[in-house]
Order: C-alpha cells, then structure tokens, then sequence
C-alpha cells in the first residue's frame, strides 16, 4: 500500500513557490520562482530566472517546456493542453519543447525528472493548470490597464482578450509586444486562483491534433538515435555472452585496426555495476565501428552466473518460498493460518511469468560530448534525475556539470529508465576526445535488457462451507527490479518491520477485494537478481499479480460453483479500506460484461469468455479496468482471440482519443506478452537475440479490440499501463470457459493448452 | 566512390560497396527519417523505396542500391503531404513514431500498385513491420482512408480529362 515516492522532499514543493510572469528578450516567460520563498522585491522581471514552464512569443506562439519523457504517450501535447485550457489559448499556437535535465524541470509532486508509473497526467494536472490561468490573468490584468477598461470586464478565447462593451480587443501577441503582462503570485495567491470547473472547459476532453504528430509523419521527429553533432564518431558495444558478471581477461584488436576509420577499443571501466565486461569499438563511421566490432577477439571471464538458467531461477524461486523465513510482508491483514484451519476447502497453485523484454524499436543510444567542464549527453531517457548522475559517475565529475538534452523516445515501456547506454557512450567519448555517439545493436539490446524477470508465485486460498473467500495467502518470488536503483524512497517498509521491500514486484496483490484473512509476502530472488538484473516493463508487477490473482478467483468461483464475474461482484463489496474503489471497479466490470454480451447467450463449442479486473497500476493510483476475453480453442491447443472487451474508469478524460490510443496499445501489449513474447537464460545469457526468435505481436494477429471509456470526473488517472494487465488473466479464464484447460504460466502455448485439456 | 539517385537528387558518397544502405542514408547522408531497428530484415523501420519497390534499406548494400532510384520518407511527397501522410495525421496513427517512417514507406508500395486493397491485403503487405506500440487499427485505417482518397483523386483527374 506505497503512496507515491517522493526522491527529494521539499526541493518540488511547489506551494513554497512564487509563479513568476515576466518579460524577457524572447517574449514572455511563465513560471515557478527557482527559489522556494522567493518574495517579490526578488522577483523584479530584469533578475528573475524562473523554472520556464512556458513562454509566449511576440508572435503569439505559446511554447509548453515538458519535463517528461514523451515516448508516443503525447505528454508534451498533453501538458500544453492543459496549460491551454486555463490560459485560453488557441491550439494553432501552442508548441511543445523538451526540458533538459535541470532541476528546475523536476516534476512538482515527485521531485524528480522521471516518467513511469501512469502518473505524469495526474501529478501535473493541477501546477500546469494553475500556470496556465496565471498567465491568463497576467495577460488580463496588462490588456485591461492598456484599454483602459476593468479586467473583470475583459474575455479571454482562443489567445484573443476582448473587451464586449467597447468592441476593442488585443490578442496574446499585442499584450507581449506592449511589455506591460508582468507579475509575480505568491504561493497564496497561486493557490486561491479558482481554476474552471469541467463545464467550462473547451479544450480538455477535446481531442485536439497531438502536436507531436506531424513531426512522426514526416522523419523530421528528432530521436536520441538522430543526433548529430559535429566531429562525432560512433560506438559500437560488444557484449559478453552472460547478461551479467563477465569480466574481460583480454582484447586482441590487431584484426580491428585493419579497418578503414578504425580509432580505438575501450574496455568499460564502470563502477556504477550497470554493465560489466563491455567493450566499445571506436570508428569514424558506424558501419566501420560494426566492422571493427566483429574483428575483436575478447577473452572473458563469464563469472558467477555462467551457469544459471530460467530452469535454475525458477528452482530457486520455488526454494525460498517454500521457507517460512523468506521475504517480507506487503499485506498482512486477519490471521490466515487460523482461517486456513476453519476453511471448508483450501486451494493452491503456483502461477509463473517467463523473463520479457523491452524491445523498444529504436535501439539503446546516447551520445555524449564532453566540452569546457560541461558533460553534455543527448538521449531519450525517462529517468533524467539519476540517469545524470549515472553519466557523472563514469565521467568522474560532479552531476552539476551534466547536461541531459532529451529528445523524443522510439519507445520506452520502461526500459529508458535506465542509464547502461550512457556508460560507453561517455567513457569513449573521454578515452577518444571526440563527441562519441552509441548504438547498440538490436542482439546488444534484447540480451542486455533489464528485463521483466522470471516470477515465481504461490497463491493458498480458503472458502468456508458458503463458498466464500476467507482466507488469502499470496507468495511472490522475483529479482527486484527497483531495489537495483539503490534509491531508498522508492521502497516501501514492510508491515512485519523486516525492512523495506520492493513493492514494484508486489503491486495490484493489495487488491480492492473483501477478503478478511490476507497476507501478501514479497519474496527477492537473489540468484535471479545477481543473474538478470530486471526493470519496470509498462505496468510492471500488476503485469505479474493479477495474473495470479484474477486467475486464483476464477478457480475459487469455479470450486465453489458459482459465476466467475457474479463471484469476484460479490467480493467487491466496498467494506472497510475498499470503499470507493472496489464499487468503481465493480462498475467496470459491469459495464464490459455489458458491452461483451457476456452470459447472454450460448457461445458456439470450443469457445469461451472470461473476465478480470484490475485496480492497476498501485492502489493510490488506480486506473479501473475490467476485460472480457472471448476465444476460440481448437482440439490442438490453438487459441483465437476473437474479440478483447476492455472497459476502464480513469475519472477525467483529458484527450479522449489518446486514451483510447494507449489502452487499445495496452491490450495489446498483453495480449502479447500473454501468448507470443517469452525469452529464456540459458548458460547465463539471454537466448533470443532479435525479432525472429523474440517475436512480439505483429498486425495479423490483432484481434477485435473494444475499448470502452468511464470518465466520472474524479481526478484524472493513468492510462498507458492499467490495460496491459488485465488481458492475461482474462485470456485464461476465457481459455478455462472454452475447453477446461487451466494455464498457469505465461505465455500460454498451444502445447500447453493441449496438455491442460488432458490434465 | 558510389553515386546514389536519393529523391531525385544525385549523391556521392564515401562508403564501401558492401556498406548498408541504411547507415549512408542515416548516419552520412543525415537523413535520419529512415530508422535503425533490427539489422536482420525483421522489424521493417528502415524500410525505402527501390526503384518503388518497398526494401529493407538494412539488408540493401550500396552497390545494389547504384543505378536505382532510392526514396526515403523524406522524398515521399514534397510538403509531407501524400495521402498516406496525411491519412496517418487525420488518424493520429503515431505513438512513438519511430516506426512509422518505415510503415508509411511500406504502405506506399501497396498503394502505388493497388488503390483498392482488402483488409486482408492490407494484413499481408504491412505484416513485416513491426509497431511496438501497438498502432496497428490505426495504420489500418489510415491505409483505408489514404486509398480511398487516391481513388477519389484519380477518379477527379480522369473526369478533368475526359472533358
């Protein structure tokens, strides 16, 4: 039950703040005081450098700076809409631009420049909407002093100010140019500014072009793969053959130096432990650096985890959570052992996740240059804060001189929130002296992933004589993908007070269900830790929980005979700690059993529906989300999708058509993970090394998808993960409907359909 | 040194024979619409035009590339508005974009032969490019509709002509 991390407490804290409007050379510039307490004698507009949330050009033109990571979830568009809104701002005349990673760009609630969790929208919404209405009243405040009317009188559309009675009228681009739109709002007068009310708005939940669009149609879009700077060279990475603990014993680059454009071999020297026994071929073209690349001869130690494989971590999952010791608590709630002995009939089963991939299609890159005492690196990245500091600590300077130029991201899932491909990427641009750009082939970056890990979960429920649910023990064994940042905010204290645990492996096992007894243990697997370094994959551990839970409730339903959707409505009863969320939840459910039609009919033999629900990403942060999957099952296993009824309650709908966008992409990313990516470690490596062996969802295998959008106008939540999660679960329930099979693990093959059936 | 015809424009460029097509465009040429995405003809992002035909410009050496007329994203249209182009924006079809230069190429070549194309065509001719976000309703439709308007269009052109 985390609430949201926060990385530096106080540094964001955005109601110590003074909003700043003032003129500068380029326009007028809009933002947060750099200061905490700043006052206004400070805050004169000849010495004021505000953080620059926007700018308004002489021209009229409205720039939105975006501090997050826009990788094709249109943040940038979105923040520059809800800034547009208060503003009263035409949408022809907004921009957006990328911030780099200057503190001042942090993000207001978290503190830091990160991009994950669902959260960017809901964490903005409210410090972007009241610099948009700063603005506007800025602007009104000037044009009514240069009309000579009252602002009260004035109206603010489409960055026009009016003035009805007089018919006289100034647009955003007059006000500029007069020089008079300056002023400064305290922190109370920032707070007391009445933001519109949904019934006033005409831009948010309109569907307005993405500004970022155009630019995607076009190649001019500008990715970290697309940087150019002069003198550069390129880097091409040779990774060893185990995805970690290889050292190198030896390099013979004697067969390198014959390659035209050839410059030097660099053995990483990394003591961030975010790589290790890399080695970076330098030349003055990429293809030549490629060449020299596959001329190296390296000798290496493969280290500790030479021997592992998914085999052996998984053995070891089962190992330690077989152990009353392992792990820590997440929830413990009731007394389940006692319970468990009362219980009618206890179930038990064991649900696994195989390791999966990022696989954004733009390539790991970065390109670093080091000029005068200033590191300057240019990546899409979603994690700018620590990646910074990361680059600083193989460069071997202060994170102060390290400038972060973010670009668009080809993809990001999570994988962009780490900082591996700034270690070569810096280290040669230091041992060459020249601007270095890396590009990791596409073996470098499915092998050297930080991966979802393998997951290993044990789930022992209990119904009493009624069939009803009283008791929950919940085991979940995996490496921990956000312990390896080494930042103590983002763990979690474990309730038993064992410490803190990782509860980015364990979220979405709180669930909104009304169960008395339950207890959820969050188990590290060492070995798979050491051996797979792991990362957050879009939606992260509600990708693995619900599929043991919103299966388990399925098998509880069937074992106590009733309705697998009717069975989970009566758990959702809103008591205690679950109100609101479990009758939101509840709700959605309803309505995508609705839309689906489900049990409305008899479905034809050899097909089947199944639901779930999920109250992904966290429990503070819920999006609701409800599937009803409906598949086809042929004798040999083979399952088709026929159709994916996805409903979701994400209270404000700001763009109703991206919405759609990231939860019909989320449906499909698990539709994917849940039957067609799997990789697997064997000797220590990763054993799919491109797109024929790692084969994520291609366009003839895309089912029907119905999405169907609630938008109640609460607080508006996430939308790119919360989709992902509830597809599994669903499939498999669906499959179970069809032809009896029960499936456990992920992906579910055709093999191990055809074996279920048997079972 | 190889001359290469790129949109029309003549080339020289200094790059062995053997070199990828893809890394001159890219990397030389600076012409960075066309993306890197798998080296192995698997996810279809540096997809061009060879003399129209639709090719992986990371399985096309440059010698095989010399004497053909080779087109990029950038030379698709001149003001990035073929009625892919602008099908793709009046869909809002891209996420992250970064496969989309090489989806649009793809759908090109189907289209400049086959104004009509069935879904299923459609399925069969785009199935080589992969979308990791996931677009692929709306690369869908926006072949549909970039179609239709070609057909309208040619159909206006004929009936010009005629009178």
């Amino acid at each position: 039950m985390n609430s949201h991390v926060k990385i530096a407490s106080g540094a964001a804290d955005l109601s110590r703040r003074s909003f700043l409007v003032g003129s500068a050379a380029t326009g007028l510039v809009l933002g947060y005081a750099a200061v905490p307490g700043l006052d206004r004698a400070l805050a004169a507009p000849s010495n004021f450098e505000p953080s620059t949330w926007y700018s308004i050009a002489p021209d009229g033109i409205v720039t939105v700076t975006c501090g997050k990571a826009d990788m094709g979830q249109h943040i940038a568009s979105t923040m520059a809409q809800m800034v547009a809104e208060e503003l009263g701002a035409n949408w022809k005349d907004m921009r957006v631009q990328l911030a780099s990673n200057d503190p001042k760009f942090n993000d207001p609630v978290l503190g830091a420049q990160i991009t994950g969790g669902s959260w960017s929208t809901m964490m903005n919404f409210d410090a972007m909407s009241r610099a948009g209405a700063a603005g506007r009243i800025a602007l009104t405040e000037a044009a009514a002093s240069v009309m000579g009317v009252p602002a009260a009188e004035l109206v603010v559309r489409d960055s026009v100010i009016s003035h009805p009675k007089s018919k006289k009228s100034m647009s955003f681009a007059d006000i500029v140019k007069s020089g008079k739109a300056t002023k400064t709002f305290t922190p109370d007068e920032l707070k007391a500014i009445k933001l519109k009310t949904p019934d006033q708005y005409t831009l948010i939940g309109v569907s307005v072009p993405q500004l970022d669009i155009p630019s995607k149609t076009n190649g001019t879009a500008k990715y970290g793969i697309d940087v150019m700077l002069p003198g550069m060279v390129y880097g091409r990475v040779v990774t060893p053959p185990v995805r970690f603990g290889a050292t190198v014993k030896s390099v013979d680059d004697s067969a390198a130096k014959k390659v035209p454009g050839f410059i030097k071999t660099v053995v990483l020297d990394d003591k961030t432990g975010s790589t290790s026994g890399w080695v970076v071929a330098v030349a003055s073209t990429y293809a030549g650096a490629k060449k020299a690349a596959d001329a190296l001869k390296i000798a290496y130690d493969n280290g500790p985890n030479a021997k592992l494989s998914s085999e052996s971590l998984l053995s070891e999952a089962k190992r330690l959570q077989a152990l009353d010791d392992s792990g820590q608590f997440f929830v413990k709630d009731g007394d389940t052992a006692a319970a468990f002995g009362t219980a009618a009939k206890v179930m038990e089963a064991e649900y696994t996740t195989n390791i999966n991939i990022h696989a954004p299609l733009e390539p790991m890159n970065a390109v670093a240059e080091f000029k005068g005492d200033i590191l300057h690196i240019y990546s899409g990245n979603q994690f700018a804060t620590r990646t910074g500091q990361i680059a600083a600590a193989v460069a071997g300077i202060d994170p102060k001189y390290v400038v972060m130029h973010q670009m668009w991201l080809g993809g990001g899932f999570g994988r962009r929130l780490d900082a591996d491909m700034m270690i070569p990427a810096v280290q040669a641009a230091k041992a060459v002296g020249k601007p270095v750009k890396i590009i990791y082939s596409r073996e470098n970056d499915m092998t050297m992933d930080y991966s979802r890990p393998l997951t290993y979960q044990k789930v022992k429920a209990g119904l009493d004589a009624d069939g009803k649910l009283i008791a929950l023990n919940h085991d979940v064994v995996s490496a921990w993908p956000t312990a390896r940042w080494g930042i103590p905010d983002f763990l979690t204290p474990s309730v038993d007070k064992k410490g803190p645990l990782d509860s980015f492996t364990v979220n979405g096992a709180d669930f909104f269900y009304t169960v008395p007894n339950h207890q959820v243990r969050a188990i590290k697997n060492e070995m798979a830790h050491n051996a797979t370094p792991s990362g957050q994959l879009r939606s992260v551990a509600p990708g693995w929980t619900f599929w043991a839970v919103e299966s388990m409730i399925d098998e509880l339903a069937h074992a106590s005979g009733k309705d697998p959707a009717l069975f989970r409505i009566e758990l959702l009863d809103g008591k205690g700690k679950n109100d609101g969320g479990a009758q939101r939840l509840r709700n959605t459910l309803l309505a995508a059993m609705g839309l689906a039609g489900y049990g409305t009919g008899k479905l034809p033999e050899g097909e089947g529906m199944g639901v779930a629900c999920v109250s992904s990403q966290e429990r503070a942060s819920a999006s609701w989300t409800a599937c009803v999957a409906h598949v086809a099952v042929a004798p040999s296993g083979e399952v088709k999708v026929k159709k994916l009824t996805v409903a979701t309650d994400v209270g404000m709908q700001v763009h109703p058509d991206n919405i759609r966008a990231q939860v019909e992409g989320a449906a499909l990313w698990g539709l994917s993970l849940a039957m067609y990516e799997k990789a697997t470690l064997k000797d220590g490596g990763i054993e799919q090394t491109n797109f024929d062996t790692y084969t994520p969802l291609r366009m003839s295998q895309m089912p029907e998808v119905a999405v169907n959008v609630i938008a109640n106008g609460d607080k508006p939540t996430g939308v790119g993960e919360p989709a992902v999660t509830v597809i599994a679960p669903a499939l498999g329930n669906a499959i179970f409907n069809a032809c009896g099979a029960r499936l456990r693990a992920l992906p579910i093959t055709a093999d191990a359909v055809r074996a279920a059936m048997k079972a | 040194m190889p001359n290469l015809t790129i949109n029309g424009r003549n080339m020289s460029v200094e790059a062995a024979g053997d070199t990828p097509l893809l890394w001159v465009i890219r990397e030389q040429l600076q012409m960075t619409g066309t993306k890197f995405g798998c080296g192995a003809g698997l996810c279809g992002a540096c997809t061009i035009h060879l003399n129209g035909e639709a090719v992986r410009s990371c399985q096309t050496s440059v010698s095989e590339a010399v004497g053909k007329k080779i087109t990029t994203i950038e030379g698709l249209s001149a003001k990035g508005d073929h009625p892919l182009q602008k099908a793709w924006i009046t869909e809002q079809v891209p996420q992250c974009g970064y496969c989309q230069s090489g989806q649009i190429m793809q759908a090109a070549a189907l289209l400049s032969r086959n104004s009509n194309p069935t879904r299923d065509e459609v399925v069969a001719h785009m199935d080589g490019n992969l979308c990791r976000c996931m677009t692929y309703s709306r690369i869908q439709k926006a072949i549909m509709r970039a179609a239709s308007e070609m057909r309208t269009a040619s159909n206006a052109g004929t009936e010009r002509r005629s009178t």
